[in-house]
């Protein structure tokens, strides 16, 4: 199982999201993205769209205005 | 949905960062601020205190609500969701009925129909609306924020939005100073619609909710059907 960081740090959505796709088609199954961020909406929009693909995904605030997202390749 | 693997690698982060700046200090400070506004325009100028407050709370809801109108129009088509469009609809619903409760205050059971002077935004439509909604809706979404969201993001911290608002602010200010030559070239010549000088305000707020209510469905129809971007 790996572990794989990507920071978007800055980013305006979608520029997030797309990050994180591009990243997950290169991962293998059972791998963890952890995708940091300070765009809240990036949260809201991340997490829906990988509810809506059923991957494991969670997400805490680390510092205030400072997310992490956790998305686990499932398949 | 999360898995066990998930909530360890949480627990881990959340031990490896303990020291939390707090912010409440700050909050502290801006509603006091916000309260010494309110009082200076309750001296000074009793609407502004209204817009002021009215503004704060737009402002709240938004914040909390995540509301972006960005979103609500990009995510259909970049991932296929409708959530926020789902609540951009049901605000407009809201929105007609208010509208059509003001609008009939003014307007009351005469058959004339004053439109420039009736409350709400009701402009001349034509090849303008359609171009400047084009340029808008590629602007939105390259920069990540309409109007509101922008001004809301900066609010909240995200530094990026500072550069959308100083092109905002350019923006705003040459179309305002340009505003004439486009008036002559196509504002002026196009018509001013209002349906209800046609069928009445009672049927044309109806037809509309009608027409917002079937929007709804089929775009909840379009997210249940739509999985884009999936892998």
């Amino acid at each position: 199982m790996a572990e794989v960081r990507i920071d978007c740090m800055y980013e305006t959505c979608p520029i997030p999201l797309l990050k994180a796709l591009k990243q997950l088609e290169k991962m293998n199954i059972g791998d963890i993205l952890i995708l940091e961020t300070d765009h809240s909406c990036a949260v809201t929009n991340i997490i829906e769209w990988a509810k809506k693909q059923q991957y494991n995904v969670d997400y805490t605030e680390l510092n205030e205005g400072e997310w992490e997202i956790y998305i686990e390749k499932v398949k | 949905m999360s898995s066990s693997k998930i909530e360890e690698l949480k627990k881990r982060r959340q031990k490896e960062n303990k020291a939390k700046s707090s912010q409440i200090p700050y909050a502290a400070i801006f509603t006091v601020v916000a309260i010494v506004i309110y009082g200076v325009f309750l001296k000074i100028n009793l609407k502004y205190s209204t817009f002021w407050i009215i503004g704060l709370l737009i402002g709240f809801t938004i914040q909390r609500s995540r509301f972006c109108f960005t979103a609500s129009f990009r995510d259909p088509i970049l991932v296929g969701n409708t959530s926020v469009l789902k609540a951009i609809i049901i605000a407009f619903i809201i929105m007609t009925i208010g509208f059509a409760l003001v609008q009939y205050i003014f307007v009351g059971d005469s058959e004339i129909f004053d439109i420039y002077n009736i409350p709400g935004q009701i402009h001349p439509v034509g090849i303008h609306t359609a171009i400047g909604a084009i340029i808008f809706g590629i602007g939105m979404v390259i920069s990540g924020g309409c109007a509101s969201g922008t001004l809301m993001r900066i609010g909240e911290g995200f530094i990026l939005q500072i550069v959308v608002l100083v092109g905002f602010i350019v923006g705003t200010l040459l179309g305002a100073r340009q505003y004439e030559f486009w008036d002559k070239l196509f504002i002026s010549k196009s018509p001013t619609v209002y349906i209800p000088q046609y069928i009445g305000l009672p049927i044309a707020m109806i037809g509309q909710i009608v027409i917002l209510i079937l929007l709804y469905f089929f775009v909840d129809w379009y997210d249940r059907k739509n999985n884009l971007m999936m892998m």
